[in-house]
């Protein structure tokens, strides 16, 4: 008994809580494609779904790292956007300057990141504040840059971005490549281990003489550069990308971590079921697309889902359980007398 | 920042091109006591000297560009225009209504509004209007009634794009077909009464429109396109046209066909260079895919100027006072073009437009 309790224990630590819900919220989502609308499951429609969603995922693993030091990032729109629009306009068709161009848009995205880093983690300033201001000015530079006008990427990045090898998109291999580096770096490097220290509790981390703000500050330079990763695939999938393509991705990008199981609050980070969860609203978008339902009761279904996954984690289940049964028993009790 | 300092420059140009022209005019018509300067000037220039003014709600994106040089080279065509004026509202609307406000303030004679905010801004037509500034809002309706709270709306009759569409797939698929359209933001009026002109053409059970209805909203964003696409691709089997008020952005969505092992269907929607060279490119591979567009209406402006410049400086006001958008290509027919493209041009220019494509594709460098 107390053997069987114990491997249980060993089997939800190594698979986190969110990622056993993910994981079935996932196959029962499939179960209902398939049954209501089996045109959403074909191979076409799968492999389009695993475009974008792989660009979520990659946008929701950057989040999650900021998540996990209690902050949030709102400056994913401008993120986004701007390596966009830096791959697009400055190779200006031609394929030869596409590595220069990316290469920009890295360097970009590590500026930003660094300066947020550096007004959260250093200067302490609130990540709400700070990361919005950083949209601004992401922005600011998209504008700059674009004037606001989009260019077509060139057809080397459209290749790379949209492409497909072995049956499967481009981009999710890129989104497998950000799982693992941020799943090895986290779970299995001492800096990694830190890191899920200082986001759990800093008071510990700072007693333990770990360095708390710089900690704290490297996650949003870690996010930037995987912001950065996904616009580039984004501009690549669409190739005639829009100056303010990343707007779609900040709410989202908040939805998959938290259905993941990471806590808004800091501290563990769940990579796998974050990435799960990512598929999981890719999926469910074009479930309701192919069940060709209204506009609007497409965006209910989806807002509908979220609300329920978040409660999954912060209703407290036992105490409704608990508070249910008492009412039955005195129902019954009542009956009886 | 860039765009403001260009648009700066490029008044600047404007209003000192258009002071050397009247200088030539006032020498010219010394000499000649006939006036004869003006001879080569169009009609609806009128005699007196006139101040322009052209307030865009957004500027944005590559449309637009084009859009606002064809405007600013359509009053350069006027020599009695002594100054001509443009801001930039960045989509938002109160900066759009200070900026009406402040052409008035300037002095402008003749403002023409792209009224993108709708009816926020017909407060601020009513007053232009009302100062005598000659007021023309074009594109998108502000509401209110022309003749009392601004001078003329210059819309765009997009149920002229709706009937020239249907009825080309009328002459492609006779014996009927399954037809997709796909269209902006929900309940845009633009796509709705494109839709409703399709569908008068379009009465023989034998078309079925298929997706939701009366379109599929894509919010004109190529990856939501992309999605709404790949959904559509999987559910039908069988689509026969595609139908799209906006078709650069297509570009992106349509290898989804190829993708799936389909070829690309029939296109009849809007023009744009790096459609015209998708199809070039693409065309031996997919035989059934044919292209027929209506131009994208940049030009829709310059019947604008037209009218507010006629009315403002006594010139002959036009009759038209909507934009209707010609046929543009076909390549079926060939007429009234064969499908056109300029590889060596950015994608984003629109061939269809009266300005050279060289000039455009310079308006969209840096």
């Amino acid at each position: 008994m107390v053997v069987e309790r114990q491997s249980a224990k060993k089997l939800t630590r190594r698979t986190s809580k969110g990622l056993i819900t993910m994981a079935i919220s996932l196959v029962i989502l499939l179960a209902f494609s398939w049954a209501l609308a089996p045109s959403s499951v074909s191979g076409g429609a799968v492999s389009g779904m695993l475009q974008f969603g792989a660009v979520l995922a990659i946008v929701g693993l950057g989040q999650m790292l900021v998540v996990q030091q209690g902050g949030v990032d709102l400056s994913i729109p401008g993120a986004v956007s701007l390596a966009i629009v830096i791959v697009s306009h400055e190779p200006d068709g031609d394929n030869n300057k596409l590595f220069a161009a990316v290469l920009l848009a890295f360097a970009y995205a590590l500026g930003a990141g660094i300066l947020n880093g550096l007004m959260v983690g250093r200067l302490g300033l609130n990540p709400i504040i700070a990361t919005l201001g950083m949209n601004a000015l992401l922005f600011g530079a998209v504008l700059g840059i674009s004037g606001g006008t989009p260019r077509t990427t060139v057809d080397l990045l459209r290749g790379i971005g949209g492409g497909a090898t072995f049956g499967l998109p481009n981009s999710l291999y890129f989104a497998i490549a950000a799982l693992i580096l941020v799943s090895l770096i986290t779970k299995r490097t001492v800096a990694g281990r830190r890191f899920e220290v200082v986001g759990a509790n800093s008071f510990a981390g700072k007693a333990m003489g770990l360095r708390v703000r710089t900690h704290q500050g490297l996650a949003y330079v870690w996010a930037q550069l995987l912001y950065c990763t996904a616009g580039i695939t984004l501009a690549g999938i669409t190739a005639q990308p829009t100056a303010y393509m990343g707007n779609a991705y900040l709410l989202p990008s908040v939805a998959v971590v938290v259905l993941g199981g990471t806590s808004l609050l800091g501290g563990r980070g769940f990579p796998v079921a974050t990435v799960v969860a990512a598929i999981f609203l890719g999926q469910l978008d074009q479930f309701v697309l192919a069940l060709g339902v209204p506009f609007a009761v497409r965006t209910l279904v989806q807002a509908a889902a979220l609300a329920i996954g978040v409660a999954i984690y912060t209703v407290n289940w036992a105490k409704v359980r608990a508070r249910f049964a008492a009412r039955t028993d005195a129902a019954s009790a009542a009956v009886q007398s | 920042m860039k765009i403001a300092k260009k648009s700066m420059m490029l008044a600047v140009a404007v209003a000192a091109s258009a002071l050397a022209l009247t200088g030539c005019a006032t020498t010219a018509s010394t000499s000649t006591s006939t006036g004869a300067a003006v001879a080569g000037a169009p009609a609806w220039c009128g005699p007196n000297k006139v101040t322009v003014g052209l307030v865009d709600g957004y500027g944005g994106n590559s449309w637009r560009l084009v859009t606002t040089a064809a405007g600013a080279d359509e009053v350069k065509k006027c020599a009695n225009v002594t100054s001509y004026l443009y801001a930039d509202g960045q989509g938002d609307t109160q900066k759009a209504i200070s900026d009406i406000n402040g052409m008035v303030a300037k002095g402008v004679n003749a403002l023409i509004v792209f009224a993108d905010a709708g009816k926020a801004i017909l407060p601020a037509l009513q007053s232009a209007h009302t100062a005598g500034v000659v007021t023309v809002p074009y594109r998108v309706n502000p509401g209110g009634t022309p003749g009392t709270d601004y001078d003329a709306f210059i819309g765009a009759d997009f149920t002229t794009d709706g009937t020239n569409w249907a009825n080309e797939i009328k002459a492609q698929f006779p014996d009927g077909g399954n037809i997709l359209f796909l269209s902006g933001p929900a309940g845009n009026s633009q796509g709705n009464d494109e839709g409703t002109a399709m569908k008068k053409v379009l009465t023989d059970a034998k078309y079925n429109f298929i997706g939701e209805q009366p379109y599929e909203v894509t919010n004109w964003d190529p990856a939501k396109t992309q999605q709404v696409l790949t959904a559509d691709i999987a559910k039908y089997p069988k689509i026969d046209v595609i139908v799209s008020d906006f078709g650069p952005s297509l570009v992106g969505a349509l290898p989804e066909f190829t993708k799936a092992g389909r070829q690309i269907p029939s296109l009849v929607t809007s023009d744009g260079n790096v459609l015209g060279c998708f199809y070039k490119d693409n065309k031996a591979a997919n035989p059934a895919m044919n292209l027929f567009t209506v131009a994208t209406g940049n030009d829709n402006v310059r019947l604008a100027v037209q009218y507010a410049i006629a009315k403002a400086s006594g010139g002959t006001i036009p009759t038209e006072s909507i934009f209707k958008a010609p046929v543009f290509e076909n390549s079926r027919t060939q007429q009234p073009n064969d499908v056109q493209c300029e590889k060596s041009l950015p994608g984003d220019i629109y061939l269809s437009a009266q300005m050279p494509a060289a000039d455009q594709a310079a308006l969209l460098k840096k």
